[in-house]
């Protein structure tokens, strides 16, 4: 697996095809945790750290266990619950052994199981029939462009409390325009991989 | 509460797409077409119904501490079986919508009325719950739809509802025109709602 | 410690009658999505090599080291090789694009069929219609093909979708890839086994 590889699955999973901006997954807490840009950062980095771990333990799953016992079928029941626990664990081990971390990240833990962007890319990662290495490096990717969206959009959000905008658009109609904006604007990177 | 109102419930007043804003990551992704909102939509209805019927008929013998993964593993059956089903009559419609059949999954809605309404309610009042969610969310989900098809590419369920003049607008059916259509709908609800409460 | 044990208990068996339903559901749909597949493999195959009555899947050995490739077949009528079909699954702008190239034995190719994709309707979908399928039919292929964005002035030039190029140039990939692989691999390969017959 060469350099170049690893360069082009992270400009791929950052910002052409973005998982928030052009794949549409993590919507929720995209339009939910970003009114300020400390607890949308917060949130990246749990998303980080969850969906590394994520793309390696369902990769195992999926290659160690499923496909030797030929129950490819049930892929989505096996990877939700490989999920499920794997956030439950990380949040029993931050909570005993780093009480800062868990007060700074600790609340987005729970949002995460039903974060669609951590089932979507485990299976996107075998879709894309990516070797282990690569899963991490897609995970790791689509986590750093998961946050990057999710700054950028709370930075804007902070600043428009200070504008007068007309009452049937305000909270999440105009937040939605200035995600189309934002968008529009991460469609120019089509091509470049 | 009577029947008729739980479906009521489901498509205006706690419509889960307009009014609770759950299980966006569909309503935006899949909404390119109407036709593609249609299978959306009835996939989730189907998976809705079909998780509030077992998890009523099983909520005295769940005990509360494992309900969440329990619920889970019960709607992941359920989403499981309709992608085997869209993918052995629907191959089309399968492809389209993809990676978000099985996200459906992860769908905050179908969770959310296992918790509050499955969980505690009849097995025939949790099936009609299920059936007004699942319209509610449909509904929007078409309108969403055409909405975007109608100004992307001209058309409504692929037939052709513009004049030969007309220029589609084809990031409509991209991402940015997905966040900009559900936007504008929603400001449009807001603005209609305003004005209800004026006149009253 | 017995609640815990109490609750595993009632988790595994849900979890056992989630399995065996999906079990005997995946047992029912497979042998139907494999059905279908099949019929419509063999639909494909008949419009693309019209005169062949019979046809046979060229090893994937052959092109395992070829990116695109998925399936390849001869046609034959009588037991002589009249065309082939080489089945590719480049990447478009939402994800693989599944088409069929048909081919006579000389490698002039017959058409194209597209089959499922995920690009863009209304933009990207357009690779559905029959004013850029046909630009596919009665091909020489000597020369890769070429995208362009203007009308076609050259043999080997297929005119673009204005606002598709990228879902335009993956059909155009895949078509070329299927061409190098019929050039290089399996005419060379069929007419040296022609020889020694």
């Amino acid at each position: 697996m060469s350099a170049s590889s690893i360069f082009i699955i992270l400009v791929s999973s950052i910002l052409v095809n973005n998982f928030v901006l052009s794949r549409f997954l993590g919507i929720c807490p995209f339009l939910g945790v970003s009114k300020q840009v400390e607890t949308a950062f917060g949130m990246g980095m749990a998303v980080t750290f969850v969906m590394a771990l994520a793309s390696l333990m369902t990769y195992m799953v999926q290659h160690f266990i499923l496909i030797p016992l030929e129950l490819e079928y049930l892929q989505t029941i096996a990877f939700i619950l490989v999920i499920a626990s794997l956030v439950q664990l990380v949040e029993m081990i931050i909570q005993k052994s780093s009480p800062t971390l868990y007060s700074s990240l600790g609340v987005f833990l729970p949002l995460i199981t039903t974060n669609c962007a951590v089932l979507g890319l485990a299976i996107l990662n075998i879709q894309m029939e990516l070797t282990m290495i690569e899963a991490l490096i897609h995970g790791i990717g689509a986590a750093v462009g998961f946050t990057l969206a999710i700054v950028l959009f709370a930075a804007i959000r902070e600043k428009l409390e200070y504008y007068n905008v007309p009452e049937p658009f305000k909270g999440f109609p105009i937040a939605l325009i200035i995600a189309s904006f934002m968008s529009l604007a991460f469609l120019g990177f089509t091509g470049l991989v | 509460m009577k029947l008729k109102e739980l479906v009521y419930k489901g498509i205006v007043t706690e419509n889960p797409v307009f009014i609770q804003l759950l299980g966006m990551c569909p309503v935006l992704a899949v909404t390119n077409t109407a036709e593609n909102a249609l299978g959306m939509g009835a996939a989730t209805a189907a998976v809705l119904i079909g998780s509030n019927f077992v998890i009523s008929l099983l909520r005295k013998f769940i005990p509360s501490k494992i309900r969440i993964p329990a619920f889970v593993v019960v709607i992941a059956t359920f989403v499981t079986i309709v992608g085997m089903v869209m993918k052995a009559y629907l191959p089309a419609l399968d492809a389209a919508l993809g990676l978000f059949i099985p996200l459906i999954v992860v769908n905050c809605l179908i969770l959310a009325r296992a918790e509050a309404f499955a969980s505690k309610n009849s097995v025939l009042k949790s099936v009609v719950d299920g059936v007004g969610m699942g319209l509610g969310f449909t509904i929007a989900l078409v309108v969403l739809g055409a909405v975007r098809e109608l100004l992307g590419a001209g058309t409504i369920f692929g037939a052709t509802m513009t004049w030969s003049s007309f220029e589609p607008a084809g990031v409509m059916g991209l991402p940015p025109g997905a966040f900009l259509a559900l936007g504008m709908l929603l400001a449009l609800y807001n603005k209609i709602a305003s004005m209800k409460l004026k006149k009253q | 410690m017995r609640e815990v044990i109490k609750l595993g208990l009632i988790l595994l068996l849900i979890t056992s009658v989630a399995a065996v339903v999906l079990g005997i559901t995946n047992d029912a749909t497979s042998v139907i999505i494999e059905q279908r597949e099949q019929e419509e493999k063999a639909q494909a195959l008949k419009v693309l090599i019209p005169n062949a009555d019979e046809f046979i899947q060229i090893e994937e050995t052959l092109f395992a080291d070829r990116q695109d490739i998925v399936e390849a077949y001869e046609g034959l009528k009588d037991g002589v090789v009249v065309g082939y079909a080489v089945k590719v699954n480049p990447s478009g702008y939402g994800g693989d694009v599944n088409i069929i190239v048909g081919f006579t034995n000389e490698g002039i190719t017959t058409g194209i069929i597209i089959g499922t994709h995920t690009e863009t309707p209304g933009l990207g979908s357009k690779i559905e219609d029959e004013v850029f399928v046909n630009q596919f039919t009665d091909r020489m292929t000597d020369n890769a093909l070429v995208s362009v964005k203007r009308s076609v002035e050259q043999d080997n030039e297929v005119q673009a979708i204005s606002g598709a190029t990228v879902s335009s140039d993956a059909v155009i990939n895949g078509v070329n890839a299927a061409i190098s692989f019929l050039r290089e691999v399996i005419m060379n390969h069929s007419s040296g086994c022609s020889c020694c017959g």
